[in-house]
């Protein structure tokens, strides 16, 4: 088998790339790379619901803010909470949050789903700015304590301001939600979810629960997105308002996904990647970073719909398949 | 009269002319809804857009009826290059395409605004004959206020002469119910399409000329008011007149009353509002079922 061959011989070399990173590209890149990493698993939770169920998010910043919100009230105010614990409740945060509004979204489909989630995440966003006493206000909250990591209960690891070991904390937790996402996809239920997008109806007809089954996809999606926010809050030792509940926190992950490709499970990782590096680039030229990414927004639009992997799907069909094979590909 | 009563009375109408700007908002949003099945995301950057010509209009000729009238037409040309050369062009994408691509071009507008205007508010003088106080009964109103309601009202009574008084409102009206069999008659549907782009556009202009004096005119407002705007869509109903009316004038009530008794959580009393709304009617209060 050629092909698993090939697959372990990737693994392997991505492994190796991922444990040097530091070693082979410097601090400024490492963090970099953390940062993408985050907004690549926060991609790929929107992409959950935009790509795989055909439900486009304009509030999804709101989970990964409880995340980060979550994690960092945890660990200004309950004294000895282990890292872990409080990740974890940055998650839970966002599972809560989203089965709360599980059962007001999940009605409504299409536009109004849309523009929903846009009022939510304003609410939350002026709810955020405005209950000081809570959550700071503008200034957000910032230097909370972050505690050592301890593994196996054996020896501790300092994370706070030791950026090359919070390397390795991040990639293991987003890595691990990565594939846990990967997983979630390929699920007999992660397939139910695709039928929902492509015809609702008639997987009604066979007996499986719409409503229920998008709001399981909604708290899933959600409860990765906090995950994501909550590491984000730990790397940053910050969380406010405008970086984690802001309305360009909700359109981030929306250009990633379109540029890389909505309904590809790799495809958000690669349009955060790419949004990131045009980010990096014309930071060097100009200010009006915005002014660039809202126009390759409308030109991916424009000429390549379904993003990155639906322009890579379609030049491997014409070119290096047999015909059959496209055919195939086309069904799926 | 009682002093809380009349204070109470102005709050009303500053709500009452909020609410009205949001509705010549909401309305456009709405006709293009209706019509076209488009949710036009740009729609609140094209009135910030018109607020931002009204300035320039002012500045250049030094009169607010210049503004008044050429920005909400230099907008809707705008509103329709963007029919004509984007939308278009993008019919098989599917919903969330021209989602997305609204937005792209509502980010692009907001970054050239900014490139062109620079980021400070800047103000618009109201005209002078607007800008005393009008006495009703006792009471002094604010007459640039009483204006914007006034013109409003003007602007609702134009759009309801134009849908069910003439044949480009009855070809609306029709392409509205059923948009294939208005094809079928031979009637252009693209260029009705683009009129009423264009008209949508315009009614967003005048929200944007209208609101240059109340609020200066500077970046943030399009999230400010055009967020507010497209929550009463939401709230409203879909492509429902009568709805976008009714809850433009309770949120402008919300808004104004709200300032005044809980300062700081105002824009959660609009958004609550929204949400119990949507928990019993997920189509909003005058939406159809799709």
């Amino acid at each position: 088998m050629m092909n698993t061959k090939i697959k372990i011989i990737l693994w392997v070399v991505m492994f190796v790339i991922l444990v040097f990173l530091p070693r082979m590209f410097g601090i400024y890149y490492t963090n970099l790379f953390v940062t993408f990493a985050v907004f690549a698993v926060y991609a790929v939770s929107l992409n959950v619901l935009l790509g795989y169920t055909g439900l486009l998010s304009f509030g999804h910043a709101i989970f990964f803010g409880a995340g980060g919100y979550g994690t960092a009230l945890a660990l200004k105010h309950i004294e000895g909470i282990s890292l872990l614990t409080a990740i974890g409740i940055g998650f839970f945060a966002a599972f809560l949050l989203s089965l709360i509004l599980a059962p007001l979204v999940t009605r409504v489909s299409g536009t109004a789903f849309s523009m929903i989630h846009l009022a939510f995440g304003q609410l939350f966003y002026v709810l955020a700015l405005k209950l000081r006493h809570v959550t700071g206000g503008e200034d957000g909250i910032g230097n909370f304590p972050i505690p050592d990591l301890s593994v196996l209960w054996m020896f501790s690891v300092p994370i706070k301001r030791e950026p090359v070991n919070f390397y390795y904390f991040a990639v293991v937790i987003l890595g691990l939600s990565l594939w846990l996402l990967w997983y979630f996809t390929k699920t007999p239920f992660g397939q139910i979810q695709i039928g929902i997008r492509d015809n609702a109806k008639r997987i009604d007809y066979l007996g499986y629960k719409v409503y229920q089954s998008k709001a399981l996809i909604y708290v899933v999606s959600g409860a990765f997105a906090g995950v994501a926010g909550s590491v984000y809050s730990l790397f940053q030792n910050m969380v406010s308002p405008d970086a984690s509940l802001g309305i360009v926190v909700s359109f981030t992950p929306i250009m990633a996904t379109m540029i890389g490709g909505a309904g590809s499970f790799f495809g958000p990782i690669c349009g955060t990647a790419i949004f990131q590096v045009i980010e990096e680039i014309t930071h060097h030229f100009t200010d009006r970073v915005e002014l660039v990414t809202g126009a390759i927004l409308v030109l991916v639009i424009m000429f390549a719909p379904q993003g990155l992997a639906g322009f890579i799907t379609s030049v491997k069909q014409r070119y290096f398949s047999s015909p059959a094979a496209g055919a195939k590909k086309e069904e799926t | 009269m009682d002093p809380s009563v009349s204070m109470y009375i102005s709050q009303a109408i500053h709500g009452i002319t909020y609410g009205m700007i949001l509705f010549l908002i909401a309305s456009g949003l709405n006709i293009i809804f209706g019509m076209m099945g488009i949710l036009n995301l740009a729609h609140a950057a094209f009135f910030m857009l018109s607020a931002y010509f009204c300035y320039q209009v002012v500045a250049v000729t030094g009169s607010f009826w210049m503004g008044l009238i050429l920005a909400p037409i230099f907008t809707a040309f705008f509103g329709i290059l963007l029919e004509r050369f984007f939308l278009r062009r993008i019919s098989g994408v599917g919903h969330m395409g021209e989602l997305i691509l609204t937005l792209g071009i509502a980010t692009v507008i907001m970054g050239l605004i900014k490139v062109f205007w620079g980021t400070e508010s800047l103000p618009v003088a109201i005209p002078p004959i607007l800008r005393g106080l009008v006495s009703v009964g006792g009471l002094d109103y604010p007459s640039y206020r009483l204006f914007v309601i006034g013109l409003s009202l003007m602007v609702l009574l134009f759009m309801v002469l134009l849908l069910y008084k003439t044949r480009l409102g009855k070809i609306v009206r029709a392409a509205v119910s059923d948009r294939d069999m208005v094809n079928a008659l031979g009637i252009n549907i693209p260029v009705v399409f683009m009129c009423v782009f264009g008209i949508g556009t315009w009614l967003a202009g005048i929200a944007g000329v209208a609101i240059a004096p109340i609020l200066t005119v500077f970046p943030g407002l399009a999230d400010q008011v055009g967020m507010d705007a497209f929550i009463v869509v939401v709230t409203g109903g879909f492509g429902s007149l009568a709805g976008a009316f009714i809850v433009s004038i309770i949120f402008g009530l919300l808004s104004s009353f709200g300032v005044q008794f809980i300062s700081d959580f105002a824009p959660v009393l609009m958004v609550g509002f929204m949400a119990i709304v949507l928990a019993v009617k997920p189509h909003g209060l005058f939406g159809v079922e799709e």
